[in-house]
């Protein structure tokens, strides 16, 4: 170009340089100034609301569910014992108390919820594939059975982004979220629930999905508590 | 009959037994469980009879997937009959086994056992400290309700979420005002009604399990009126005030003006370009400029002031012994055509374009009067033989000028027809009408002897004379007049002789007399050697441009 001299040439380059430079820095740390009220953490926070969200709705459908069936069906409160009632998720230790959950490790809370979810994977999916066979179900049971096992799949799919940001933000050490484990486990359980009646897995899901809620929020409130606990 | 001795003696001896009033204890029923943070929870029991003799209740569980039964941690803490499990002792999502047993001396019983699981029994306690308050500070008074959680509920750890209710009603009513989902501490309730009392209950739920009991009722009662809205209108009565007693005010200081305007007074009669006041100062030259002034009468033309330039010119000496213009009167003079003779004495008045207005103004009264220096209309019986040319009676101002600045072409041939018979008199001969640009207007005279010829006073109205005197004197230069007559002789400095030899045809064409006029009428101010009056310049060899051209036959 006959018109850039070499100064004004070593000035595009400065300020091409700044503005990578600022690019670089913007990804990084794009919403807040300052590090100094946690703010950084804010996206994280968001994403928890959103799973935490999602957790109750789920939750919410598997209680109507099992409504349904205590209505349609009317088992007798005697009738099914604590020893039929035996959930496939019993294996997997969860803490049963505030300061049980206050207590064990973040990575290990949050690894818990990930196995409960993979768990139930193929139960629910199966479940719907069930009733929707059954005439005597109507629609609105039938849909709900279909958007639980949707449920469970993206919610699944969001506590993985969840673990993979906290890891990325160093809060969390990089062990959890190994896909391996939860599909051995499922593996080795895999025959148990094809035994459960539906009614037993409906009661079953709707306590893991209430555990799982559960298990969202504390740890929400663990890492980041200063946004809405 | 022995067999029903024998039967009768058995039933005395069981009621004998009873009698003493010691039996096992009845059957207790468990009533049900409560925890109220989902931390703890507590069991209570209703025991059946006690058998007459002391009896103990005890509780015993067994857990989800736990071995082995065990028995209520705390009696006490709950009151009677209850069962307190601590933090230690529940788990949630675990199921519970429970059932109690009452045990005296003689026996015991075992209620039925209750399956419970600890999510499925939270029912927390009241919301505490329900506050409400009438708020008036915005533009729209509000209830402000505001309350605590339950002291045991922890909410920080995100363990458990709380939710409340509430419910508002005016005392006197019926219906409940719902307000539900509500996660805030806090609730602003509009549409309130002065002098009203409200009634306020909340209640709360953890984790969207049952609700808890209702709050004691909290009461409130509205003002009658709003404090602000006292305020306002005050506030709007006083400036609203301010501007009428302001208005008022000024309508009192200036009554008449508004007097004025609401009834003005009616005009009284007025004559157009009359002005009244002049009426009131009683002179009479004030009355008559106020009667005349505007009547825009055309100016006389022959009406002079006293300054006034004329020639006489005249053919026969003996005129000259008269003194025709030494009194200013009316002068026998004649013109000839073959001699003009000239005054010795000329009187010499310059007029000036000051004082020809008012000699016209002035025209009409003096006119008909002794012919004075002031004025020089001609008067009536000097020009009655030569009325085309002759000045205007008082009557006839307008045509004064037209008269002798004779545009007619009708009156032009009549005036070569006619043969003027001039006995005395002058004719004014207005330059311009109305002309004052350049001060150059003159009134040019000439004196009429008896003649028979006609004279030819023509002026032409479309030369405007005096503002092209200029350049006209540069065309006159040029152009020789035609028509001149030989100087005889000159006496003294205003007195030129001329020849009788004067052959010029009447009616001449209006063009070259207009000619000769401006030639004249031109010059005349020019030369700087004149006296006041005409001065006639040396032309050639003795020619004169003299100030009345006649041309006779």
């Amino acid at each position: 170009l006959p018109g850039l001299d070499p100064l004004s040439a070593v000035w595009v380059g400065i300020i091409c340089l700044v503005f990578s430079s600022r690019l670089s820095t913007m990804k990084a740390a794009s919403i807040c100034p300052n590090d100094q009220t946690g703010c950084h953490l804010l996206p994280l926070a968001n994403l928890f609301d959103r799973v935490i969200q999602h957790s109750a709705r789920m939750h919410g459908i598997s209680d109507d569910l099992h409504s349904e069936f205590e209505l349609y069906f009317l088992p007798s409160k005697n009738q099914i014992g604590r020893v039929s009632r035996n959930c496939h998720t019993s294996t997997i230790l969860t803490p049963n108390g505030k300061e049980n959950a206050q207590r064990i490790a973040r990575e290990e809370l949050a690894e818990i919820i990930l196995k409960l979810l993979v768990a139930w994977r193929d139960p629910l999916w199966h479940f719907h594939q069930s009733m929707s066979q059954h005439d005597e179900f109507t629609n609105f049971s039938s849909n709900k059975s279909l958007e639980m096992s949707d449920m469970v799949h993206e919610l699944r799919k969001g506590v993985l982004k969840v673990v993979e940001k906290m890891q990325m933000l160093g809060i969390i050490s990089n062990s959890v979220g190994d896909t391996g484990s939860p599909e051995a486990l499922l593996t080795s359980d895999s025959a148990e629930w094809r035994f459960m009646k539906d009614y037993d897995l409906l009661y079953c899901f709707r306590r893991d999905s209430n555990k799982i809620q559960n298990y969202l929020k504390i740890l929400k409130c663990r890492i980041v508590p200063k946004h809405g606990c | 009959m022995r067999g029903d001795l024998g039967l009768v003696m058995l039933w005395m001896l069981s009621a004998a037994k009873e009698c003493d009033g010691t039996s096992p204890p009845g059957k207790p029923a468990l009533v049900g469980c409560r925890s109220p943070e989902k931390e703890t929870f507590t069991c209570w029991w209703k025991p059946g009879s006690d058998g007459g003799l002391p009896t103990t209740h005890r509780l015993y569980y067994e857990k989800e997937k736990e071995e082995g039964i065990h028995e209520c941690p705390d009696y006490h803490s709950a009151g009677n009959n209850s069962c307190f499990f601590g933090k230690n002792y529940t788990s949630i999502w675990v199921e519970y086994s429970l059932r109690v047993v009452a045990f005296n001396a003689l026996g015991n019983a075992s209620s039925d056992t209750l399956d419970i699981d600890v999510m499925k029994v939270l029912k927390s306690d009241a919301p505490e400290a329900v506050t409400v308050l009438v708020d008036e500070n915005l533009n729209t008074p509000c209830l402000n309700i505001s309350w605590k959680r339950p002291s045991k509920v922890d909410v920080t750890k995100g363990w458990v979420s709380l939710t409340y209710e509430l419910r508002v009603k005016v005392q006197t009513g019926l219906d409940w005002m719902m307000f539900t989902e509500v996660a805030q501490n806090s609730l602003r309730m509009y549409n309130i009604e002065p002098g009203v009392t409200y009634e306020v209950q909340v209640r709360c739920s953890l984790d969207h399990s049952s609700w808890s009991d209702w709050s004691k009722a909290t009461f409130v009662e509205v003002p009658g009126y709003f404090r602000n809205q006292r305020l306002v209108w005050t506030l709007v009565f006083v400036f609203s005030l301010i501007p009428f007693l302001a208005a008022i005010c000024i309508l009192i200081l200036k009554r008449k003006l508004v007097k004025q305007w609401i009834l003005p007074p009616i005009p009284g009669p007025k004559i157009k370009g009359l002005d009244a006041q002049l009426f009131k100062s009683g002179r009479s030259e004030d009355v008559a400029n106020a009667l005349i002034a505007n009547q825009n009468f055309p100016p006389t033309s022959v009406c002079m002031d006293q300054t006034e330039e004329y020639l006489l010119v005249s053919e026969s000496n003996d005129w000259l012994l008269t003194d025709p213009y030494r009194s200013q009167r009316k002068k026998k003079s004649l013109l000839t055509p073959s001699d003009l003779n000239l005054d010795p004495e000329i009187q010499r008045e310059v007029s000036t374009p000051g004082h020809s207005d008012r000699e016209k103004s002035k025209s009409s009264e003096d006119e008909k009067d002794d012919f004075t220096p002031t004025s020089r209309c001609q008067s009536k019986e000097n020009m009655s033989n030569t009325e085309p040319l002759l000045l205007p009676p008082p009557e006839k101002h307008q045509n004064s000028s037209v008269n002798v600045v004779n545009e007619d072409a009708a009156l032009l041939q009549t005036t070569c027809e006619n043969v003027v018979q001039a006995v005395a008199g002058y004719v004014d001969i207005q330059q311009g009408e109305n002309t004052q640009e350049v001060g150059v207007e003159q009134w040019a005279y000439s004196q009429v002897k008896e003649v028979d010829e006609t004279i030819l006073l023509i002026k032409s109205h479309n030369l405007p004379v005096s503002s092209a005197s200029q350049p006209r004197e540069g065309s006159v230069a040029e152009s020789v007049p035609t028509d001149y007559s030989r100087v005889k002789e000159v006496k003294g400095d205003n007195m030129v002789i001329l020849h009788k030899d004067l052959h010029k045809s009447l009616c001449k064409k209006k063009e070259a007399l207009d000619t000769e006029w401006t030639n004249q009428n031109t010059k005349m101010p020019h030369s700087s050697d004149c006296s006041k009056g005409m001065c006639l310049e040396m032309i050639g060899d003795g020619y004169v441009d003299s100030v009345p051209r006649f041309s006779t036959e």
